[in-house]
């Protein structure tokens, strides 16, 4: 039972954490209304940036988050801005463009070979940090110390950008552009520019998920297509384009992995999660909460 | 000179091209490359009839070469039963699947339906993975299935050179290309492509876009298993992650992105210039600089979505036109 109890725990732990990995893809969509394929591979690039910059350092490595989300901010800004955009622009009156999928999913083989190419296959992990397996004992039950600091900064993460679109007159106009792009830009938004940003919010929201990760996490340039297709499935069971839908989607799937492996094989509950992740997309594609865009 | 003469003299100039190669090229080595570069072709013509025609964008198309390789090597290595059989049984089961996986996904948007049909291509491979017996039948898990090399022939699929397999696969690239060309100008065809770029029009009009694209989708998974078993016997080894991974899903649908979705000539077009570079780097490159041909079709792909969306077949075409209007021109004064 203390057993069950502590996978529990586990499960929603790391289930935030798979949920902040998705809220970036949740973000992108509900502006771009495209699925952004290379969004795993650019956490693997948060995550060997935040490798770096905590080796070369050697500062703790959520002081290295304030460092890694700016620059992860831009990198996807930039992206977007020079890459995607073009084709957001040749068509226009599209209103889902399939060539932008094939072309993140180009941008995702382009990332994560180069990073191979450079870094190489072998897998690193910052061996001396202050989070490496610290545990917290309540009881009979051990946390993971990585796992509860990644999950609070999960939650942080998904309020910071709700109050973002809330609160500011970025934000709104963020939101304008996602419900009627067409009205956004006849009120003088920049609707080219409104999708940087969302881009490289998204891509930010990929770099603090990378950096709650690395204290406890390897990193190896295909480590990106783990996330990838989870954070489909996240997002699609959540509800496309929701922020809580984002968290909640991710917890499921946290809880499957966790308490699963006490009743079946661990492999089982992978093929587990794709069973339901169809079942979903065939009976409510809009998610198992119906959850609409809540920002 | 006619334009359709000249298309005509090409064409089995080509034929000849094709068929005499193995004459010419005695290294194993570029016969190698050259059949996988006709696997390749033949299994992006199969993909094109659903992610080309019919205009959406699937992503799991290795789960039928899976069920084609497992299928006839499993029954061949328990069972005794030709390959050339088990060939045909296992495109029936694909075709069984690729039904299932269409009735409940066709209907789904663009990003939805790629990720679907990801999703069933996943499951399918870790189950494959992760399962050693169905009932009677010896999957070998991670394992993989090794073929003996022991019972060379033509009933058993098998032979000791690489001639053999070439003109095999040759034979069913052509085969599959007509077969595509005829679909392209048949009433089917005609559906596809209407649903494919206007679905609402289309059904306005009358059309049953839903049959017509799960027609295409049975046509397309029956013909890309016959590749999986011709995979099989070629290599003599199977494994989850060679015939049913993502990468090879993905490889096929770039290859038919790059040539030109929704033509019958893409496909080729794409293989003959992504091939090369694949195995090429692979050779040279892979021990110092690995990954670099992924790199250069990831940039490839993106340029061409940015200039030449339909694919460079387009501009191609275009230019052995004017070579050919050309010809005319001169042979007529």
């Amino acid at each position: 039972m203390i057993y069950l109890i502590e996978d529990i725990i586990n499960g929603i732990l790391m289930g935030s954490i798979y949920g902040l990995t998705a809220l970036g893809l949740t973000v992108i969509f509900g502006v771009l209304k495209v699925i952004n394929f290379a969004h795993g591979s650019l956490l693997m690039v948060g995550m060997y940036v935040a490798y770096w910059i905590i080796t070369a350092t050697g500062i703790h490595p959520y002081i290295a988050l304030f460092i890694a989300a700016p620059i992860m901010f831009f990198f996807g800004y930039y992206l977007q801005d020079i890459i995607i955009k073009p084709i957001f622009k040749a068509e226009k009156n599209v209103r889902e463009p399939i060539t932008v999928i094939i072309v993140t999913t180009g941008l995702w083989y382009i990332l994560d070979n180069l990073t191979l190419l450079i870094f190489g296959p072998q897998y690193r992990s910052i061996q001396d940090n202050a989070l490496k397996g610290a545990m917290l004992e309540i009881g009979e039950i051990f946390i993971s110390v990585p796992k509860l600091c990644g999950a609070i900064t999960a939650v942080i993460t998904a309020l910071a950008i709700y109050l973002f679109f809330q609160k500011t007159k970025t934000g709104r106009a963020v939101r304008a552009t996602s419900i009627d792009r067409e009205t956004a830009s006849l009120m003088g938004i920049n609707q080219y520019k409104i999708y940087n940003i969302a881009f490289g919010i998204g891509t930010a929201a990929a770099g603090i998920a990378a950096v709650t990760l690395v204290p406890f996490y390897n990193i190896f340039p295909t480590v990106g297509v783990l996330f990838d297709i989870k954070g489909f499935i996240i997002v699609v069971l959540g509800g496309l384009g929701s922020i809580l839908g984002a968290m909640l989607g991710g917890i499921i799937i946290g809880l499957i992995e966790s308490v699963g492996p006490q009743f079946m094989s661990s492999t089982w509950t992978e093929a587990i999660v794709y069973g339901l992740f169809l079942l979903v997309l065939f009976i409510k594609p809009s998610g198992l909460f119906g959850i609409k865009q809540d920002w | 000179m006619t334009k359709e003469k000249i298309n005509k003299t090409a064409l089995i100039l080509f034929l000849f091209i094709a068929f005499t190669i193995p004459l010419f090229v005695r290294s194993a080595t570029y016969l190698h490359i050259l059949i996988l570069l006709y696997f390749y072709a033949y299994l992006t013509t199969s993909w094109n009839l659903v992610g080309g025609f019919a205009g959406v964008l699937p992503l799991g198309h290795s789960v039928f070469v899976g069920i084609g390789a497992y299928t006839s090597t499993i029954l061949s290595l328990q069972y005794g039963i030709s390959p050339w059989i088990g060939m045909i049984a296992g495109a029936f089961i694909a075709l069984i699947l690729g039904v299932i996986i269409a009735l409940p996904t066709l209907k789904m948007r663009g990003a939805y339906f790629a990720l679907a049909t990801i999703a069933f291509g996943e499951g399918i491979r870790v189950m494959v993975e992760n399962i050693n017996n169905i009932g009677p039948l010896n999957i070998n898990g991670p394992r993989g299935i090794q073929i003996p090399p022991t019972n060379t022939g033509f009933f058993n699929f098998m032979f000791a050179g690489k001639e053999p397999y070439y003109y095999i696969i040759l034979i069913m690239l052509i085969l599959v290309l007509t077969l595509t060309f005829l679909i392209s100008r048949s009433k089917l065809g005609y559906y596809l492509n209407a649903g494919g770029e206007e679905p609402e029009a289309a059904m306005a009009l009358g059309i049953n876009v839903a049959k017509a694209r799960l027609t295409a989708m049975a046509i397309s998974s029956f013909l890309t298993a016959l590749a999986g078993t011709f995979y099989a016997q070629f290599t003599l080894y199977i494994h989850p992650k060679s015939v049913f991974s993502l990468d090879l899903s993905f490889e096929i649908a770039f290859i038919a992105l790059i040539g030109g979705r929704g033509s019958v000539a893409g496909p080729i077009i794409g293989a003959l210039l992504l091939r090369p570079v694949s195995d090429l780097s692979r050779i040279y490159f892979g021990s110092h600089l690995p990954g670099l041909h992924l790199i250069i079709f990831g940039a490839v792909l993106i340029l061409v979505m940015l200039y030449q969306p339909r694919g460079l077949q387009e501009p191609l075409s275009r230019i052995y036109n004017r070579i050919i209007e050309k010809k005319i021109l001169k042979t007529d004064k």
